[in-house]
């Protein structure tokens, strides 16, 4: 491993409507596009530990929509479905996309990612915009994995993990 | 420039000391001299993280006593702790398996390009063929 990649995953508020991640990746940039644009990479990353990726669809085109279904261990469907908006591979992807859990669909927010490469190593940005301050903030707060664990429960280990 | 609560509420946990007060209190509450005995801290050095802290919402002091006890303030730490595990959980964790397949793209790739050298040497060998015949 490279060790001026930096892998730790940043997140910032740059205004009240958007947030930010950051993550560099040891990679050409060409490869970080294709494993978040083509179905067959997508499936073997993009997720949490506990769940299944039973629908994957893409298709790649301005104007083109995906649709991605995460399937919790209890059986509960969270989706991520959206239109792309820019596809300029392999240095720009923007998209509108909307999340829906049971009884919950937020309004579409813009993703705009950028994926710059120097020296062998990508740094992704990836802004996400929402209508509101309020549904940014719910953004952050909600998650995909919203109940699947007490927060609270956790404080202690939460703080011992940042050390 | 003021900061909205979520960013102050991680400028306040970028720090080791105050992670490591945050830590202590959440074992429960406990006076400003007892938190500064492990750190070796003069007590404002001490009494400045606890501002720190208190100003994005993480403890709160106590009015009632004069030794004024801190206490973790669960409402914000709620607030902190449910952005780090649910979001930033679901894109790190993401994130560190991409890390993987990338390297097994970087080496698929490899293994089908002939390396640079060998590919050089057969490209001479190529021209010289085509010299001696021509």
């Amino acid at each position: 491993m490279d060790a001026r990649v930096d892998k730790t995953l940043k997140i910032t508020t740059p205004s009240d409507f958007e947030f930010a991640m950051t993550r560099q990746f040891d990679a050409p940039r060409r490869f970080v596009f294709d494993a978040m644009t083509k179905p067959e990479f997508l499936v073997r990353w993009l997720g949490c530990d506990a769940m299944a990726m039973p629908v994957c669809e893409v298709d790649l085109r301005v104007g083109g929509r995906y649709r991605f279904v995460f399937r919790s261990s209890e059986g509960i469907e969270h989706e991520l479905t959206g239109t792309y908006r820019e596809v300029v591979r392999p240095e720009r992807l923007a998209f509108g996309e909307t999340f829906s859990m049971p009884g919950f669909t937020s309004d579409e927010y813009l993703v705009t990612s950028t994926f710059v490469e120097a020296g062998g190593t990508t740094t992704l940005t990836t802004t996400i915009r929402h209508p509101t301050k309020e549904a940014r903030d719910g953004h952050l707060n909600s998650g995909i994995e919203k109940g699947v664990e007490p927060a609270y429960d956790r404080l202690a280990e939460v703080v011992a993990g940042m050390g | 420039m003021p900061l909205d609560p979520l960013s102050s509420t991680f400028a306040a946990l970028a720090d080791p000391t105050r992670r490591a007060i945050l830590a202590r209190l959440a074992l429960g509450e406990t006076s400003v001299m007892e938190l500064a005995k492990p750190f070796d801290m003069s007590l404002p050095a001490i009494s400045k993280h606890l501002k720190v802290l208190e100003h994005a919402g993480l403890i709160s002091r106590g009015r009632e006593a004069q030794w004024r006890p801190c206490r973790i303030a669960p409402a914000s730490f709620k607030q902190a702790d449910g952005w780090l595990g649910n979001f930033r959980r679901f894109w790190d964790e993401s994130f560190n398996r991409l890390d993987g397949l990338l390297e097994e793209m970087k080496a698929e790739e490899a293994a089908k390009a002939p390396p640079r050298s060998n590919r050089k040497v057969r490209v001479k060998k190529e021209k010289q063929r085509g010299r001696t015949r021509g």
